[in-house]
């Protein structure tokens, strides 16, 4: 059965070293070339903002630091809300037994493949002010739409199922039985929750979390439309990017501001790398 | 100490119906996957519900469906070890054992005992992953131990682990057992693992136990044409049984002096039980005995199992021979033998498992 295929196998290595030298470093070249797609528009970036824009300027801009303030407040309190709410939910859908919790599950996912823009239209035709339960609370005096609040629900939205999807996924393929074992041993079901199946997560949860920030942090058709684009109150980092490039400044100004929010989500990163990698983190 | 069992329900796709009552012994629970061994374990651990019944641990009843009693896993004082899955990966032996209890000086006490017992000194600070197969069964028996417990479940805790680890750590039970003097409910699929540790043998099948007896009465006397077959006869016939004999196809064989069954039967017997013995032409053929031909012959290092078709009356037998009798014997190269099925090592059951 397995001879054909090894057979087959030990042919191509054969044919693959007898190639000319072009071939072979293809396989080099290939993932190389692949990785510079990625490295080069950055690069361009770095450029451009180097010779034609001025971070120096933006950074000393209050503007800039309002936007990167509110993306950071709005994205982490998004963030927060996912764990609060979301760690729940994943838990009570991954380990519940009906067919029902299975179809909720992938109706969470929905979020994941909807354009942006979709998701805002949606939020606005229920959160909106004339929308089904925005109208109601516009009456009771409450308006979401076009507040902070709206950017921080809107990027809950796109956000959120990145943190529950990968939440879900942990608590499905933890062992149920190390619960059953955790309860003979006299510990509490919110106990073991606690010091048994969170720790066992863990990963999942943490990964999750990044996903769900950094998903956060970039968050713009569905902010845009939901919650606007006013400085101070709705204008995150990635509206004001756009905000830029659309003003007589226009690239340039753009630039600039996105070097900011690449640097500094560049270091947010390697600061999570660093503190999830470090000994004595939860594996 | 005991624990009383008399349970039943529905579990993934079975039935199951168990009753059974155990005190400071080691009891197997034995049978095929399916059978309802572990289902019964969970029960008694509080792990899963079932639809009625009754079990009492010490005395305690500590589930009791008709009076709504359903005390939870952690006041049960059970101590749970399954195969895999056995100790919690992030933590270390110690922070795996304790994880239960309350910091004292009692429980530090308590582990430094078993920890003595069962031989896993000096690992404390060790992760699950650091240890060998056997030294994280060790560790879970620790763990479920370390607190007050009245009864001791294991699932299948040693079939992970290789056949020489097995063997030491079977033995290292039987000591515990002696030292500890509690119920253990032991449950197996493995027939050799079931012959060492039992006093008594649970023989489970579709969710019920077909058979409970002490071990060698299980073993010597099956209930029925079922509990032999899961127990390793390898020679069943039907039979007939009148006084003192059972005629197997043609054949008058001597029944054991307890069987008093009549009519249509089952007839066994182990094929380790049968003898072989020198044909001599002149001589009368005892008792029980009858001549037969070797008709195969399968090496197994250590035994051999010899077909044997008779040349008059009676049954084609499977019979075992130690690889030093097969020599001695020169079984080899002598075809013709009397094969002998004493009368006592004859199982006599009734006919399809009806009755008992």
């Amino acid at each position: 059965m397995s001879a054909a295929p090894q057979h087959a196998g030990r042919g191509w290595r054969a044919r693959a070293r007898a190639a000319p030298g072009v071939v072979r470093r293809a396989w080099v070249i290939a993932p190389a070339l692949f990785a510079l797609f990625f490295v080069l528009p950055l690069l361009g970036l770095l450029l451009r903002a180097l010779t034609d824009g001025d971070v120096g300027a933006e950074l000393r801009s209050s503007a800039t630091w309002t936007a990167l303030r509110l993306s950071v407040l709005t994205a982490t309190l998004a963030l927060l809300l996912a764990v609060l709410l979301g760690t729940p939910l994943a838990f009570v859908l991954a380990t519940a037994r009906s067919g029902w919790a299975r179809v909720a599950a992938t109706l969470l996912d929905l979020p994941l493949v909807l354009p942006p823009v979709v998701s805002g239209i949606a939020l606005l035709t229920v959160f909106g002010r004339r929308g089904y339960l925005g109208e109601p609370l516009d009456g009771a005096g409450i308006s979401l739409s076009f507040t902070t609040a709206a950017v921080v629900m809107a990027q809950l939205f796109v956000a959120g199922p990145y943190y529950l999807r990968s939440a879900y996924a942990g608590f499905a393929a933890a062992d149920p039985r190390f619960a059953g074992l955790a309860y003979t041993l006299g510990l509490s079901p919110w106990t073991t929750f606690r010091r048994v199946t969170l720790p066992l997560v863990w990963p999942s949860l943490a990964g999750g979390a990044v996903l769900c920030w950094s998903r956060a942090l970039g968050e713009l058709g569905a902010t845009l439309l939901f919650a606007g684009s006013l400085p101070g109150r709705t204008q995150t980092m990635p509206l004001a990017i756009v905000a830029a490039f659309e003003s007589p400044a226009g690239l340039a100004g753009a630039v600039s501001i996105s070097v900011i929010l690449v640097g500094f989500a560049l270091a947010l990163l390697l600061l999570i790398h660093r503190y999830t990698n470090a000994p004595g983190a939860y594996r | 100490m005991s624990v009383e069992v008399a349970i039943g329900g529905r579990a993934g796709g079975f039935e199951y119906e168990v009753a059974l009552e155990a005190g400071d012994e080691l009891l197997v629970l034995y049978g095929h996957s399916g059978a309802g061994k572990t289902i019964t374990l969970r029960a008694v651990a509080g792990l899963v519900r079932p639809a009625r019944g009754r079990i009492a641990v010490d005395g305690r009843v500590v589930f009791d469906r008709a009076e709504g009693i359903d005390l939870p896993p952690q006041r049960r004082r059970v101590g749970y070890v399954v195969q895999d899955a056995a100790l919690f990966p992030h933590l270390d032996v110690r922070g795996n054992v304790l994880i239960g209890v309350e910091r004292s000086a009692e429980a530090a006490r308590r582990w430094a005992e078993l920890r003595h017992l069962l031989e896993v000194e000096g690992l404390d600070a060790r992760r699950p992953q650091q240890l060998s197969g056997g030294q994280q069964q060790r560790v879970a028996l620790a763990r479920a131990l370390v607190r007050p417990t009245d009864v001791l479940l294991l699932d299948e805790p040693f079939s992970a682990l290789d056949e020489a680890l097995r063997e030491g750590l079977r033995r290292e039970l039987l000591r515990l057992q002696r030292e500890l003097a509690l119920p253990i409910l032991f449950v197996t699929h493995d027939l050799r693992e079931a012959h060492l540790l039992a006093d008594r043998i649970a023989v489970m099948d579709g969710g019920r136990i077909l058979q409970l007896d002490a071990r060698d009465r299980v073993f010597r006397r099956p209930r029925s044409r079922r509990v032999a077959e899961l127990t390793g006869v390898r020679n069943l016939w039907e039979g007939e049984a009148r006084s003192g004999e059972v005629i197997v196809r043609g054949l008058s064989l001597r029944t054991p002096p307890d069987s008093r069954l009549r009519g249509a039967v089952d007839v066994g017997i182990r094929a380790e039980r049968c003898n072989l013995r020198r044909f001599d032409p002149d001589g009368a053929i005892p008792e029980n005995c009858f001549v037969a031909n070797v008709v195969e012959d399968l090496a197994f290092g250590n035994t051999h199992t010899l077909t044997l078709a008779p040349e008059g009356a009676g049954p084609r037998v499977l019979a075992e021979v130690a690889a030093r009798p097969y020599e001695v014997l020169r079984v080899a190269s002598v075809g013709r033998w009397v094969v002998e099925l004493p009368a006592d090592d004859l199982q006599v059951m009734p006919r399809d498992g009806s009755g008992g």
